[in-house]
């Protein structure tokens, strides 16, 4: 059976490359992402979101008669490669970019789409450094660390009324962005953190820190980690008897989190980028991509997949047809956008940073599930 | 019947084709290439060690890194020309090199291996973790590129020129050191131990240079890549890149710098064509390794050699 | 604080021990580092979960069944890979981390997330003093326990354990006095993927088994051998327990920032210092 995969893999692949050089007149949109590597079920999700968006354009004519084709390179979740990955897209001839998953991906294979002039939709890493005043090519859909820390630590304190908050987070560029921000907004309000510790990616026994966090006897633990540190983290600071509330941000924004800390991740309060439940769009929109994806090698992951499909539907798709493929006006528009999008309470436009202002999610995690947050 | 590469047509030929790859090859090609190129460097120095010495060593990737580092920090965060950062670069590089592996170099080969594993953890965690210094997690960005006067190197064919000059110097001087009294002396070495420890001091002394130039090699990598890059991260030199570097410096085969660099083309441009096994990209580059060690333990290149016929094998 | 620290460095200590015993046997036996070592406890793990997850198996038999298969893959695996991979040393570094790689990229084809590993040991918490810690912990340090105590009888009083040691010991003499020594290798690869597959087993319901999971442990694992003395048994065992308790404290009391560094300054200390480790003996070394 995975062997059929394997050829199934490989005759895709060969399909896609085909399919690129046959119609030259198309619309090329290129995905840079992990489709190996630790990003592989993101990236996955990444493409899966690109493939239903540019499916129901061609199959309602396309742009202005033109057939939008996909070119999906994999930077293998690796800083490295994610640089020749995008260096492959600029030479595929690609018209724009929608993708990027990983910060580090992200902080490296940019800087060849800005030397290149090519516009550049980031839909899959949170590190505030990636839009700032200095790229010119570069746009983000999706919400920075800052923004969600920020509004974290103001939930923390104001609507959960935490008074004795210990943060433990992740070594790499996700977890220390989100931990100097969401100390810095604590201290804006007013409230130091009682215990500040940093932990490894591939850690898996966490005793050294949350013994040290213990001590510190905090009533709230925010934690700045992605899958499976977070939820291992949850469920030994219940053993070691920590019965502070969690909370966090987009890392813990997976399924896998009730998948793995079951009874630990109970009451969690965290900020997300995406949650069907917010209108009956997003809800219509989710129903269908599960039921597309599901079966396949890896599980359907609709919060990434779901940016990937709106930045393609509702910011590249209309900017193409009132600008064409030329790169400089296509960045413009981009640059002007202003609208709506499911998921997204109220008007979001991209600021001078190239940075896509809007409100965040919150959802508490409540019978296995994230439910949209409904404190006071 | 002569070696191929003892032929004046060979060389001018392969000249010629490197002269002209950058503008006759897409820049996706060049982009690779560069790559390539750049890959020599700390592959060659491995080969110092290895070839020379008998010595593998599991840090080439740290090392590759500490170059890279050095030319990044000071470039950006004290404002140097990157011109001006390659000495530093090799220097920092072979004094970090010989701080940490100076003493483990003497020991026996597959205690050295294991010391190595250890320096690589070593640097690739403080480059993680110092966070004041590195910047840790979040990398190096923003890495100037280098400039010739008003000329800066900034597209993938504009560099690959650097890195061809390179290059082509780390493989001459590689040759100079292989054919130097002290090249000749490592080789004695590294042949007969018994004759080699009757001058027990030198010996010592002599896997001490060994070590130094496989992390000047390794450096002046390091330098040419953080400025072809751009950007750096700690995840770019850990035990992977070291794996790496080692298996381009064995699939070549033993004590042959010629072998070296076309295992590293073949072993870098082996991501883009394995390509096409999507997820499965990975299990096939450990089958690489795999049966390329079960079936060629002496180099991929043991294949062509046998085929070119005897003299040749026996050159070496 | 120490309490809870030390006995949960005691345990992922008794983890590192045992997976070190893996990198030990072979070493003895061979001169050779099987760098896939940390991948065949992942392997280890992935396989307890495949076995518990279809059959109800209380957990002894479940360890002794996955040491079996792993004992009967080991002996496969030396027979049509590693055999082949004897030549020198980098040969075998090479072609074990290739290995290494196929491994956990294939378990990664089917388990792509991480999963939760039933409760075989039980879910209680246990108290001891101001620590508290999980079922599965006393089961990690009981099962090393009995490991250790069945490995040395096996090395001391059975005829096979004797040829094993001879053959570790030289094995040409071991061959002309009558020791299959190819049998004897086999054996050894054999015994080296049971132990490092049980402690994925132990590890597997406290943690969650991911496909990378035998990385770090790998080389941490690596590092306590050495520290002890790559060719001692009892030295791996007290290697293993001294890193893992000692870089719990570091990580409490220090910075965990560092945690990791512990283990690779003392694997490069020790060598610098004495390469055959606290309790190995010296061996002639075949450069």
């Amino acid at each position: 059976m995975k062997m059929r995969k394997l050829i199934g893999a490989i005759t895709v692949a060969g399909s896609v490359a085909m399919a690129v050089s046959a119609q030259a007149q198309d619309i090329k949109l290129g995905v840079v992402a992990g489709m190996s590597g630790p990003g592989t079920s993101y990236g996955i999700g990444i493409r899966q979101g690109a493939e239903m968006a540019v499916r129901e354009i061609n199959a309602a004519g396309g742009i202005k008669g033109r057939k939008i084709s996909l070119v999906v390179v994999d930077d293998a979740s690796n800083p490295a490669q994610s640089v020749t990955a995008m260096q492959r897209l600029v030479n595929d001839q690609v018209d724009l970019v929608v993708g990027g998953w990983g910060s580090s991906q992200v902080l490296a294979n940019m800087e060849v789409a800005e030397r290149a002039g090519l516009p550049y939709i980031v839909v899959g890493a949170t590190n505030p450094k990636i839009t700032t005043e200095k790229n010119k090519w570069t746009f983000r859909v999706i919400f920075t660390d800052s923004v969600q820390a920020e509004q974290i630590a103001d939930a923390a304190v104001r609507r959960l009324g935490m008074k004795r908050i210990a943060v433990i987070h992740d070594a790499n560029d996700y977890g220390v962005g989100n931990r100097d921000i969401f100390v810095a907004s604590l201290k804006k309000i007013g409230l130091d953190p009682v215990a500040v510790v940093p932990y490894q990616s591939a850690d898996k026994d966490f005793t050294a820190q949350l013994s040290r966090i213990r001590e510190a006897n905090p009533d709230g633990l925010a934690i700045f980690g992605t899958i499976p540190a977070a939820p291992a983290i949850m469920n030994q600071a219940r053993d070691l008897g920590i019965k502070a509330r969690f909370i966090g941000t987009g890392g813990l924004a997976n399924e896998n989190l009730m998948t793995l800390a079951p009874k630990a991740s109970e009451g969690t309060v965290l900020t997300t980028y995406f949650h069907e439940d917010v209108d009956p769009q997003a809800r219509a929109w989710a129903d269908r991509y599960v039921k597309e994806f599901s079966g396949g090698s890896q599980p359907p992951r609709p919060v990434l997949a779901a940016w990937e499909y709106r930045a393609v539907k509702f910011i590249a798709v209309p900017c193409i047809e009132s600008s064409g493929t030329d790169k400089e006006k296509l960045r413009q528009c981009i640059g002007r956008w202003k609208g709506t999008l499911f998921s997204v309470p109220g008007d979001a436009y991209f600021d001078k940073t190239g940075q896509l202002v809007q409100q965040s999610v919150l959802v508490e995690v409540g019978k296995g599930a994230f439910q949209a947050f409904k404190g006071k | 019947m002569a070696a191929l590469h003892q032929r004046w047509w060979f060389w001018a030929a392969t000249l010629a084709a490197l002269l002209a790859l950058p503008a006759l090859a897409p820049q996706y090609v060049v982009h690779i290439a560069n790559f390539i190129l750049i890959y020599t460097l700390p592959v060659v120095g491995l080969g110092f060690l290895t070839g020379f010495t008998g010595r593998v060593s599991l840090a080439q990737g740290a090392l590759f890194g500490v170059g890279a580092y050095t030319t990044a920090l000071l470039t950006t965060k004290l404002g140097w020309a990157p011109v001006a950062t390659l000495v530093p670069s090799v220097l920092m590089t072979i004094v970090l090199a010989v701080s940490l592996g100076g003493a483990a170099v003497r020991l026996a080969g597959l205690y050295f291996v294991m010391a190595t594993i250890g320096i690589q953890q070593i640097v690739w965690l403080v480059l993680m973790n110092w966070i004041e210094l590195t910047n840790g997690p979040q990398g190096v960005r923003s890495i100037p590129a280098v400039g010739l006067g008003e000329y800066s190197l900034e597209t993938p064919q504009q560099f690959y020129f650097l890195a061809l000059v390179a290059a082509g110097i780390s493989y001459f001087l590689a040759k100079r050191v292989i054919g130097s009294r002290l090249g000749l002396f490592l080789r004695a070495l590294s042949d007969d131990q018994l004759a080699a420890s009757s001058v027990a001091v030198e010996v010592g002394r002599a896997k001490v240079t060994a070590l130094a130039l496989s992390a000047a090699w390794a450096g002046a990598g390091g330098f040419l890549y953080a400025h072809y890059v751009r950007f750096i991260h700690p995840d770019m030199f850990g035990l992977e890149p070291s794996v790496l570097f080692l298996v381009m410096s064995m699939f070549g085969g033993y004590r042959s710098i010629e072998g070296m660099i076309v295992a590293t083309a073949l072993l870098e441009s082996a991501t883009e064509y394995l390509r096409p096994f999507g997820e499965f990209r990975m299990i096939a580059y450990g089958m690489i390794l795999l049966l390329g060690m079960m079936f060629f333990p002496m180099g991929i290149l043991t294949l062509v050699r046998r085929r070119a016929g005897a003299p040749a094998a026996g050159k070496d | 604080m120490f309490d809870q620290l030390f006995i949960g460095g005691l345990a992922t200590g008794c983890v590192y021990a045992v997976v070190g015993l893996g990198f030990t046997l072979v070493y003895r036996t061979l001169r050779m580092v099987n760098f896939a070592q940390g991948h065949v406890f992942m392997a280890g793990a992935f396989l307890g979960l495949v076995i518990a997850e279809r059959v109800h198996l209380p957990a002894l038999p479940l360890l002794f069944v996955v040491g079996a298969v792993a004992f009967a893959l080991g002996m496969v695996l030396e027979r049509l890979v590693f055999r082949r991979l004897y030549h020198n040393h980098e040969v075998f570094i090479v072609g074990s981390i290739g290995l290494g790689i196929v491994l956990m990229n294939g378990v990664r084809v089917f388990f792509p997330e991480p999963v939760p590993f039933p409760k075989v040991f039980g879910s209680e918490v246990v108290q001891i003093g101001a620590a508290r810690f999980q079922e599965g912990y006393l089961w990690v340090v009981l099962s090393t326990l009995v490991l250790v105590v069945l490995l040395h009888a096996m090395f001391t009083y059975t005829r096979t354990g004797r040829a094993l040691r001879a053959v570790a010991a030289d094995a040409e003499i071991a061959a002309t006095v009558g020791v299959d020594v190819k049998r004897a290798i086999a054996l050894t690869f054999g015994l080296s993927f049971a132990v490092a597959a049980i402690a994925g087993v132990l590890i597997g319901p406290l943690y969650f088994v991911s496909f990378d999971m035998g990385d770090m442990v790998g080389l941490k694992a690596f590092s306590a051998a050495v520290f002890g003395g790559i060719n001692s048994i009892p030295g791996t065992i007290l290697g293993g327990l001294v890193i893992g308790v000692l870089e719990n404290l570091a990580g409490g009391y220090i910075s965990s920032a560092y945690k990791d560094l512990v283990a690779f300054v003392i694997l490069l200390v020790m060598l610098i210092w004495r390469p055959t480790g606290l309790l190995g003996r010296e061996t002639p070394v075949k450069v």
